[in-house]
């Protein structure tokens, strides 16, 4: 076990410095903080992503130079979409469709257009922006073929007025030639978990080097007890909700006692 | 200043929800009532999570019924025997409701069950509670004196077999008509976010010919008990119970109520229920105005796995 795993970092280190010749270290990023941590005043915050790319060896007949894209993607869930329809006069939710494995939260940072940095394949097999993340349905739907797109766009536009998916384009700004930066904000309301920071380098419409970071969002303190007591001692939570409940009105009695 | 609620998973202005807690509190120190079905829909219209708002007001609940309970108490004015078998009717009916609310949850039809029930019952209530203090003011202004109850009344209800003896009471019914009742309430308030002692008093007064001075104390008891069940029940199944929520909501309801209470005495008991009466229907309609008109967005999303579900 242990040899195993000298022998893959032994050939990790090997491979990485052949690569890095050409693409692996074009490209370094940093996180501002690698926890978010949520406390009783928590109402959002923002992280700020910094990092080097070096100097691509321009050809004389290529215009541009490089393009970045920053994403930041939450802990994957399962989330149902339904839309609402007239049933006996009344406003009810009749079709829905199951989104599978999609990202809690999700933002992007580019340096441009989107659609530019790359073909729509390769956006798609990225996931770079809010029309290339795979939105997997699942497969018991019972939605038309041609409401698909309805619900896929609802979606997206409902988590878009929660803040939490966002595209920013044009948000990165670069300091020097090679140094860039960008903030990405984290509403109130992010969900809990491990979130993937992944950092992509374009050149000429192509793919040159990645880099991925953890950042971990957390609930602190009194917050994270009463939220882990809630979930693995649910018992003893409701408990302890009664027991406060009934002091509460106890306590009250005593103190307006009229009599 | 604004706070962040453990459960619901979101900030709030916590002296917003201490103010509703509040408001609520002083109209049910006003009435004589819980207040939980003005409170839930309060918490569910401003943003919260309806199932975080249900769950919630049942912790409320038993905050409220329990200082009320002391009082009546200290008073004797509880039939226990009584009180004990509608408590069973009551935590069966609550256990009922909250595997019910995971169904409904599951298949997104919690919000309209919620709102249609709000509807029926609220305007139910509410109307008869209007058409009955009408009524009776009409009756005051007039000079007639109302008729007093003939004693030895007896409905279909009393011919139930499995008869016991409240001694309490002065009552020898059937056990049947007692638990169903306690498990219909039990049922309603675990599902809606609601003591139901708006519901309980009038039945006990008028289907079991409970003595009023009886009446209030027995219901508050049952209350009390079967919210406290609900809190546990909601705790273990839907894990919606917000600890935080809840203790702001507490606070300020029953500072509420002893200001409400205080008010209460200088109004007349028909003005007061015909306000009250007012108050529930109003409630109820904003309920069917929702359910009627086109929404404004038909699209809704809820998480079912993975984080935040």
């Amino acid at each position: 076990m242990r040899w195993g795993a000298f022998l893959l970092l032994v050939l990790t280190a090997a491979t990485g410095a052949a690569r890095a010749q050409d693409a692996e270290e074009d490209l370094v990023t940093s996180l501002s903080s690698n926890t978010v941590s949520i406390q009783s005043n928590f109402t959002g915050t923002e992280i700020v992503i910094f990092g080097q790319a070096a100097p691509v060896n321009h050809q004389p007949d290529t215009p541009g130079g490089y393009e970045l894209a920053i994403v930041v993607e939450g802990p994957p869930q399962d989330i149902t979409t339904r839309r609402k329809g007239r049933f006996l006069g009344l406003w009810v939710n009749r079709d829905a469709e199951r989104f599978q494995n999609v990202p809690s939260f999700y933002a992007v940072a580019s340096t441009g257009n989107i659609s530019e940095l790359g073909s729509s394949r390769l956006l798609d097999e990225l996931g770079i922006g809010l029309n290339h993340i795979n939105l997997a349905v699942s497969g018991s739907s019972n939605v038309a073929l041609s409401d698909r797109d309805d619900f896929r766009r609802a979606f997206v536009r409902l988590r878009r007025e929660m803040g939490l998916y966002s595209e920013q384009p044009t948000d990165i700004r670069f300091l020097t030639d090679t140094m860039f930066r960008t903030n990405i904000p984290l509403p109130a309301n992010i969900p809990v978990g491990d979130y993937e920071v992944k950092s992509f380098l374009f050149h000429d419409s192509e793919l040159i080097s990645r880099t991925e970071q953890t950042l971990q969002v957390a609930k602190i303190g009194f917050e994270q007890l009463s939220f882990e007591l809630a979930q693995n001692y649910s018992l003893v939570y409701g408990i302890i909700a009664v027991a406060l409940a009934i002091f509460t009105g106890w306590l009250a009695g005593v103190i307006f006692r009229k009599d | 200043m604004q706070l962040y609620l453990p459960i619901a998973e979101i900030p709030v202005n916590i002296f917003v929800i201490f103010g509703m807690g509040g408001a609520v509190g002083f109209l049910s120190g006003l009435f004589g009532i819980g207040g939980g079905f003005l409170l839930t829909p309060l918490l569910i219209f401003s943003g919260i999570p309806p199932a975080v708002s249900v769950a919630t007001v049942t912790t409320q609940v038993v905050a409220s019924s329990s200082s009320a309970v002391v009082t009546y108490w200290r008073r004797k004015a509880i039939d226990l025997k009584l009180a004990t078998i509608l408590l069973i009717g009551g935590v069966l009916g609550s256990l009922i409701g909250v595997i019910l609310f995971q169904v409904l949850q599951s298949v997104g039809q919690l919000d309209l069950v919620i709102s249609l029930s709000y509807v029926t019952f609220l305007g139910a209530i509410g109307g008869l509670m209007l058409f009955e203090s009408v009524r009776a003011i009409r009756r005051r202004r007039s000079g007639a004196t109302p008729k007093a109850r003939k004693p030895g009344q007896h409905n279909w209800i009393h011919g139930l077999p499995l008869k016991v003896r409240f001694r309490r009471s002065k009552l020898y019914v059937s056990v049947i008509p007692v638990i169903g009742l306690g498990a219909i309430i039990g049922f309603l308030g675990t599902i809606l976010g609601i003591g139901g002692g708006f519901m309980m008093v009038p039945a006990l007064i008028y289907l079991l010919r409970v003595p009023t001075n009886i009446v209030i104390g027995t219901s508050l008891f049952q209350i009390l008990f079967t919210m406290a069940a609900a809190t546990i029940f909601h705790s273990m199944g839907t894990k919606t119970v917000d600890i935080v929520l809840a203790m702001t909501l507490m606070i300020g309801g029953v500072i509420g109520a002893q200001f409400g209470a205080r008010m209460g005495q200088n109004l007349r008991g028909d003005q007061l229920r015909l306000l009250l009466a007012l108050l529930v229907l109003g409630v109820g309609l904003r309920f069917a105005v929702d359910l009627l008109i086109t929404p404004d967005d038909l699209y809704s999303i809820a998480i079912r796995k993975g984080a935040g579900a």
